[in-house]
């Protein structure tokens, strides 16, 4: 009994401490003192790009075919088969792949700064470095920031390109019953450039989120190997949650008052 | 030099029955401070708290630091002191609080209450700058190493280096090597953490805290894990570098003589290396003193822990 009172305020505490957690890794950014660390950050914006970006584009191209077919013959069914660009051009990049690019990055990056960053908390490293004179918050944790900020645009946007490809593939080479031409007249007719501009915006706010949650469950992992473990499993139910929340309230924020389609009511 | 050592915390009563120190070595001996909250006097009757002088200005000094972990009491009024330009040794059993103590000196932990000062500045109270920049004063040997499972051996060693100084590749690659040859792990050069023996990895983490050639260098438990042949090169090896170090000092006319701190279980080398000698014990220093009066203490406690015999006021519980 006491426990259900005491998890709920367990939570709010924790939430606190990682919204303080978060200013400071900001701030470090933001103040451009991780500038010292440049080269660390190049180095993490190198691994991310080498294990994370083939990952990312091939489950958002995936998505992008199956968004696609569906589409292509729901439309087909309701006699409007011309329109199966709108799927392309909402879906895809309103929701799907934010969705799923933050699934990856929680999945691979999200759990792999945990694992990294827990494993040189309880062997110490953390604190070695810390008495070389060197903030392992800004070393660690504001460099991996950087580096989001630095590699995750372009690797964002290459993966709308992967997304809108496929269904490209799949409406007009795979099913044909709309010409080149008549699906790229309607996906371009329901999305404007502000659209991609407020799919980034989203993206990005998941993987910042999804960074700053790795760091923190990481750099304040304790209790061994077990610990870092049970630190990993809570990111990456804290991470799902949030693209979830990011990806729900976007929508609302950008879009939910769109003159095509008032989806906010 | 042993003004303040004995001070007294003003919520603790004192107990004017034991103020007759039961060491006579010191005379003028101030009264003798009361036990900690919650703690029996029986528990500290070991206690002497006799600090015979050592002649020096202090590195690091304890003043009257409390520190506990919920409900885990470990530093109880310590006050201690690392003399200046000496190899002090703090022994003390298991899970005293010797790890603890070291993480006080670098701003790693914070007492409770109580104060640490290095080279007379108290570092709870620095703000952060200033606390990275002081801890470029010291050099520390983790427990288990703690090398950067990130990088080979070499650039472990490189790390302090290329992030501290503007010097060359060739520079750095001299004098890692030179550390790493010190240690006899000049083969090794390539090899990651992972690939290396407990006590690998101890003399790596030992040349990784020599290359910036620190004021304070801190060593804990440097020959846990070591073969006894090690060991004594190890403890040969820390007097060899202390010397080294305090001709470089006298020579470019340092501020700080180079103080070395030994945290060890290993009486042996105690008794080769140490100049000073602080024994700590349920949060508090029982007697310290240089080696030689430490060696020849009459305290029962002290007597026993020195020659590591079973048989005396120190049991397993
Ligand atoms: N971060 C911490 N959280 C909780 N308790 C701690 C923490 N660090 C140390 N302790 C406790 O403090 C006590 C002293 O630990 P410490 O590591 O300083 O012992 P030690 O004297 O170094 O022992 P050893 O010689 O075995 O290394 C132990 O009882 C330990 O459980
Ligand atoms: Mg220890």
């Amino acid at each position: 009994m006491e426990d259900l009172i005491l998890t709920p305020r367990g939570w709010i505490e924790a939430f606190g401490e990682i919204v303080r957690f978060a200013a400071r890794m900001l701030r470090e950014v933001a103040s451009l003192r991780v500038m010292r660390f440049f080269g660390e950050a190049l180095r993490q914006a190198g691994i991310l790009i080498v294990s994370s970006t083939l990952v990312i584009w091939g489950l958002v191209f995936i998505i992008g075919l199956e968004c696609g077919i569906e589409g292509a013959y729901f439309t087909y069914g309701e006699g409007t088969p011309a329109y199966s660009g709108v799927f392309a051009a909402w879906c895809d990049l309103r929701e799907l792949v934010p969705l799923v690019f933050g699934y990856m990055m929680a999945a691979k990056v999200g759990t792999g700064i945990v694992a990294e960053l827990g494993s040189m908390r309880i062997s110490d490293e953390i604190d070695a470095l810390e008495v070389m004179g060197i903030s392992g918050m800004r070393f660690l944790c504001a460099t991996r920031l950087l580096a989001a900020l630095m590699v995750l645009p372009f690797v964002y946007l290459c993966s709308i390109a992967a997304g809108f490809f496929a269904s490209y593939l799949a409406v007009v080479q795979q099913i044909g019953y709309v010409s080149s031409g008549g699906f790229f007249l309607i996906f371009w007719q329901f999305q404007n450039p502000p659209d991609l501009l407020y799919s980034l915006i989203k993206a990005m706010a998941m993987a910042i989120v999804i960074v700053i949650v790795g760091c923190y469950y990481g750099y304040n992992a304790s209790g061994g190997p077990v610990g870092v473990g049970t630190a990993t499993a809570k990111s990456m139910v804290l991470n799902l949650v949030s693209v979830h929340l990011i990806g729900m309230l976007g929508t609302q924020l950008f879009w939910g008052a769109n003159p095509r389609a008032p989806i906010g009511g | 030099m042993r003004d303040d050592a004995h001070s007294q915390r003003g919520d603790v009563k004192r107990t004017d029955g034991k103020a007759v120190s039961r060491v006579s070595v010191v005379d003028e001996s101030p009264p003798r401070p009361g036990p900690p909250e919650g703690a029996a006097d029986e528990e500290y009757r070991w206690h002497s708290y006799a600090v015979h002088p050592s002649g020096r200005p202090d590195a690091v000094r304890f003043v009257d630091t409390y520190k506990s972990f919920g409900r885990s009491h470990v530093l109880r009024g310590l006050n201690m002191a690392l003399p200046e330009g000496m190899v002090s040794m703090i022994l003390g059993p298991s899970g005293t609080g010797k790890s603890v103590c070291i993480k006080h000196m670098v701003g790693l932990l914070y007492p409770d209450s109580g104060d640490v000062l290095v080279h007379g500045r108290s570092v709870p109270d620095m703000p952060d700058d200033e606390l990275f920049e002081m801890r470029k004063k010291f050099g520390l040997l983790f427990q288990d190493g703690a090398l950067f499972g990130s990088m080979n051996l070499f650039d472990n060693v490189a790390f302090p280096l290329r992030q501290h100084t503007e010097k060359g590749d060739d520079e750095i690659e001299e004098i890692v090597m030179r550390r790493l040859n010190e240690v006899g792990l000049g083969d090794s050069r390539t090899r990651m953490p992972n690939e290396l023996s407990g006590g690998m990895r101890k003399r790596a983490g030992f040349a990784r805290a020599l290359v910036l050639e620190p004021d304070i260098l801190l060593f804990d438990e440097p020959d846990s894990g070591l073969d006894p042949v090690r060991t004594a090169l190890l403890g040969e090896l820390i007097l060899e570098i202390h010397r080294e170090m305090i001709e470089e000092a006298k020579r470019k006319q340092r501020e700080h003589l180079p103080t070395f701190c030994v945290v060890t279980h290993d009486i042996m080398s105690a008794r080769r290396v140490a100049d000073y000698i602080n024994v700590l014990w349920k949060g508090r220093i029982v007697e310290a003193g240089p080696a030689e009066e430490m060696l020849g203490s009459e305290n029962p406690f002290i007597r026993q822990f020195l020659s590591g015999e079973s048989q005396g006021p120190l049991t397993m519980d």
